[in-house]
């Protein structure tokens, strides 16, 4: 029994490591073989990394924590270790990326378009996305975010619809400014903490000999970086743009995993450097100010993936404000809150690109009467929205629940103010809604083609939505293991 | 008889290139001329690696110093020389093999320089046969080649003026005497020779008030002649800058480490900004260029190891990643004429290859991971950082973002879908730009080998 355990302990030391890998083979793979594999071997690597993480989620539950780490020496010189592990916030999101980007491989190039180059930028973006949540190192963090944002900068300025330069121009812009005040701020942190490291570990028990106003710099930098990511009210602009003029899988990562390494980093920063939850109340007044300001930007769209996207700010200012609550039910909801919107997002926006690709537009007030021609993606997306706006059932009602619970713990009845704007952005789906995809008067006669292997995936997504919503515990006993 | 050390196969080695570049004006087939370059200078960078191994450190009549930095160095300037040399295989006439060898020469001269003189002659060596070098194809460059044999001939004479000024104090001129640390504290002529020496430098290495000809130049010359200036001559102009600096004015290095950082500031800005506005090609890279010769200087002016660590893989990073490009570019504009950004609209669709190794090095220049310009770029900031200069490292930090602007600019225009007929494969370009963009993504990956032979070099000048 001993063996056995100490065996499958062996084995999950290096599971970490075979995640990496996996990708990095199938990258390689798809560089040097003909175009007609490439989809195939994006859709093996990503399966295989879904099915490890699915995995690790049984056993996690059966032996009920998680904590697996691992690592390698990368540059021996510098002292920098490649560390990756697991721990319960990193899970979660770990187990989202690997839904989210089995999904895309799947499905997410509607127009089945420059196949080798699309699944050679979304196994790229799974390096960055797996080895991300994965990394126990300032350092490695640092590269996998960057190569994250330039695989969806590619993804966008190559693969996007017509207006793609100015708006993936823009995406790099501020995605670059993000990653230089980032590398700025770990480069502080690594020459002011006493023993010299980028271990996260370390950096947390070392954090309070940094001197107050090294803490302050490093704090507002990476504040600011993980902002411009998440994206927070002045820092957003990119957003929007980017999405209209991504294509669906670029969309569906982007919303559904890019924007969530921001929200990982902000937790992360608040571990590090712990003093700075006395000022967590400025922070949950701008993630308001955001949540505010993106739904009646929201209202004024008529672009179904505008709308998408401006109610991606909305989600990420409500994870931005549970996680300025600094209590379990702040974090456990806000964590939460990633995992649902990520499922949810990346539904919606597969949903909107084979809306486009059925009728050739996405504007609000031209689409009528989807429910006639295409009635599996406007029920999906009827669904999807409802659970945008936390319908019980659905992974998005824990999560509201748990960041309100919070809130109100935190701030008082004050807490509750962002639960108005939810109410508007769902009075405004539900307008969205009965406008184009409910509306039978007058109605085009497109023809619903959509593939199987998309429709296969609106049912994955929707299955994880529900399976998380109606058995939050799953997730909950690895948050808070009694 | 005496017994040849292997260390002396060096000189012998530069002798022989010496001999030949004399039989080679004489000498039509560019063949024979091509082979006879590749196999000395393949032997001396396996003479070079093997001493490197040894950890040779032997003093040669006082006038050559060498040990594991210039070993490293002459490794590195024969490697780059090789891939010149493949760029412009059969599309030179045969004075061209002339002149490069007694480039060559210059070049592999400085890294084992003890002595004042030989780094005057080697750079002497160097700017008068590039000015001719440029001047060799056609007469069109001959603005260009006047200005820059006349900028070079200016920028030698305060090399040897700045040498006048500091001999009269020990009567020396091998590296390490020169300057008698013990008596002068703060010698007005001492100070007043530093900073010639750092203008006459600067003019080699393209620091910002003394980099005007460098655009004019690079858009006029033949690539591969521009690569060669980029590439080779920047980074012996900074080996002659670390050994000059280092080893003579050791005891004034908090003066030469306010100039740098000064220095490295304003060359970082104008490069970058003005970087930001080219429409031709070579003058982005040209100004980009400049840039980089601002980070370098950066780790030059923190005086600790680890920031010379930081230049000198900033330097290989560089040399790789300019020659590759403009390889690219010589390809390109050679045969097809491609000369503004806007020419390079659709290239991804005309030729695939091009536009992806053109990603890649441009990529790397502006310091994305994992490729190498990203760890040098590290280690240069860090280093910065790890000598209290935050605000050299903000600023750094700050024109490194400023620099994606461009090279996105670039690459959005080489993604465009249009529709020209294709592009042919240049064999020559392919290769050189296949190893450039093989080094940079698999020292990117795995970069300690690099960062310990880096280290292991800075620690034998510091």
């Amino acid at each position: 029994m001993l063996i056995l355990n100490q065996l499958i302990s062996q084995f999950l030391s290096n599971i970490l490591d075979i995640c990496i890998l996996i990708p990095a083979i199938a990258i390689i793979f798809i560089a040097l073989l003909k175009e007609k594999h490439s989809r195939q071997i994006s859709i093996l690597s990503t399966g295989l990394v879904l099915a490890i993480s699915l995995f690790l989620l049984i056993y996690f539950y059966k032996i009920g924590n998680v904590n697996i780490t691992n690592s390698i020496l990368f540059i021996k010189s510098l002292n920098i270790n490649f560390n990756l592990g697991l721990n319960p916030i990193s899970f979660v999101l770990f187990l989202m990326a690997n839904i989210i980007l089995f999904a895309t491989a799947l499905a997410g190039n509607v127009h089945r378009a420059e196949q080798k180059l699309s699944s050679f930028l979304i196994i790229l973006f799974q390096i960055s996305g797996i080895g991300l949540f994965l990394s126990l190192n300032l350092f490695i963090f640092f590269i996998f975010w960057d190569i994250g944002v330039i695989s969806l900068f590619f993804m966008i300025n190559i693969l996007g619809s017509p207006n793609r330069r100015t708006a993936s121009m823009k995406f790099l812009i501020y995605e670059i400014f993000a990653s230089s005040l980032l590398l700025f701020g770990i480069l502080i942190i690594y020459f002011y903490t006493p023993i010299h490291s980028f271990n996260i570990q370390k950096i947390i028990t070392n954090s309070n000999l940094i001197p107050a106003n090294i803490q302050l710099v490093i704090f507002v930098l990476l504040l600011i970086a993980f902002a411009i990511n998440l994206p927070v009210f002045p820092f957003h602009s990119w957003l929007p743009d980017a999405h209209t003029e991504a294509p669906t899988q670029g969309s569906m990562l982007l919303s559904g995993i890019l924007t969530k390494f921001g929200g990982f980093g902000i937790i992360l920063l608040f571990e590090m450097l712990p003093i700075f939850k006395l000022y967590s109340n400025y922070i949950a007044i701008a993630a308001i100010v955001s949540i505010f300001y993106s739904v009646f930007v929201l209202m004024k769209q008529d672009d179904i993936k505008r709308v998408i996207a401006y109610s991606t700010i909305t989600e990420m200012g409500i994870v931005l404000f549970g996680i300025s609550e600094l209590n379990n039910f702040g974090l456990f909801g806000s964590i939460y809150a990633m995992l649902s919107h990520g499922l949810i997002i990346a539904l919606m926006f597969l949903i909107a690109g084979s809306i486009e690709l059925i009728y050739g537009t996405r504007s609000i007030k031209v689409l009528k009467g989807i429910v006639k021609n295409a009635r599996l993606s406007a029920y999906c997306f009827l669904i999807g929205t409802f659970a945008i706006v936390g319908m019980p059932l659905t992974t998005a009602f824990i999560a509201d629940l748990l960041i309100f619970i919070g809130a109100i713990q935190s701030f008082g009845l004050y807490g509750i103010i962002p639960l108005f704007a939810i109410l508007l952005l769902g009075a405004f789906m539900y307008f969205i809604i009965n406008k184009s995809f409910l509306s039978t008067k007058k109605y085009s006669k497109n023809i619903d083609f959509i593939r199987i292997e998309q429709k296969f995936v609106y049912f994955i997504l929707l299955f994880f939505i529900f399976l998380f919503g109606i058995f939050p515990f799953i997730i909950l006993k690895l948050l808070n293991p009694i | 008889m005496p017994i040849i050390n292997i260390s002396d196969f060096i000189l012998i080695i530069l002798s022989l290139i010496f001999i030949y570049s004399l039989f080679s004006i004489f000498n039509k087939n560019k063949k024979i001329n091509f082979i006879i370059m590749l196999l000395l200078l393949l032997s001396l960078i396996l003479v070079s690696s093997y001493l490197f191994l040894l950890s040779t450190n032997i003093l040669i009549l006082n006038l050559f110093h060498i040990f594991r930095f210039s070993l490293f160095f002459i490794s590195f300037f024969s490697f780059l020389f090789i891939l010149i040399l493949i760029l412009s295989f059969e599309k030179e006439t045969q004075y061209f093999y002339t002149l490069l060898s007694l480039v060559i020469i210059g070049v592999l001269l400085i890294p084992i320089a003890n002595s004042l003189i030989t780094i005057f002659l080697a750079l002497e060596l160097i700017s008068i046969s590039t000015s001719f070098l440029i001047l060799s194809k056609n007469e069109y460059k001959l603005e260009s080649a006047v200005k820059l044999f006349l900028l070079s001939a200016i920028s030698i004479s305060i090399f040897a003026f700045a040498i006048v000024l500091i001999f009269p104090y020990n009567a020396q001129l091998t590296l390490t005497n020169i300057i008698n640390n013990n008596i002068i504290s703060s010698n007005y002529f001492i100070e007043l020779a530093l900073i010639l020496f750092i203008v006459a430098l600067g003019f080699e290495s393209a620091l910002f008030p003394f980099n005007f000809w460098v655009p004019d130049v690079y858009q006029a010359s033949e690539s591969n002649i521009t690569a060669l200036i980029s590439g080779i001559n920047k980074s012996v102009a900074f080996v002659a800058i670390i050994l000059v600096l280092f080893i003579v004015f050791i005891s004034y290095k908090q003066l030469f480490s306010t100039i740098l950082s000064v220095l490295a500031i304003l060359t970082m800005f104008f490069g970058n900004l003005i970087a930001l506005v080219q429409k031709n090609i070579k003058r982005l890279l040209a100004y980009s260029s400049i840039s980089q010769a601002g980070y370098i200087l950066i780790g030059i002016a923190t005086l600790t190891q680890y920031g010379l660590q930081a230049s000198i893989f900033q330097i290989f990073a560089h040399a790789f990643m300019i020659i590759g490009a403009f390889s690219i570019i010589f390809w390109l504009q050679k045969q097809h004429n491609l000369n503004t950004i806007s020419d390079y609209k659709g290239l991804s669709s005309r030729n695939n290859f091009a536009a992806i190794s053109l990603t890649i090095l441009m990529l790397s220049m502006a310091g994305i991971p994992p490729l190498l310009g990203f760890y040098g770029k590290f280690l240069l900031f860090s280093s910065a950082i790890n000598a209290n200069m935050l605000l050299l490292a903000l600023i750094g930090i700050l024109n490194s973002f400023i620099s994606i602007y461009y090279y996105g600019k670039v690459i959005t225009a080489m993604y465009r879908k249009t529709r020209a007929k294709i592009i042919s494969f240049d064999k020559q370009a392919l290769i050189v730009a296949s190893v450039c963009v093989f080094i940079i993504i698999s020292l990117g990956i795995y970069p300690q080998p690099l960062i310990h032979i880096t280290q292991i070099i800075s620690s034998t000048i510091l």
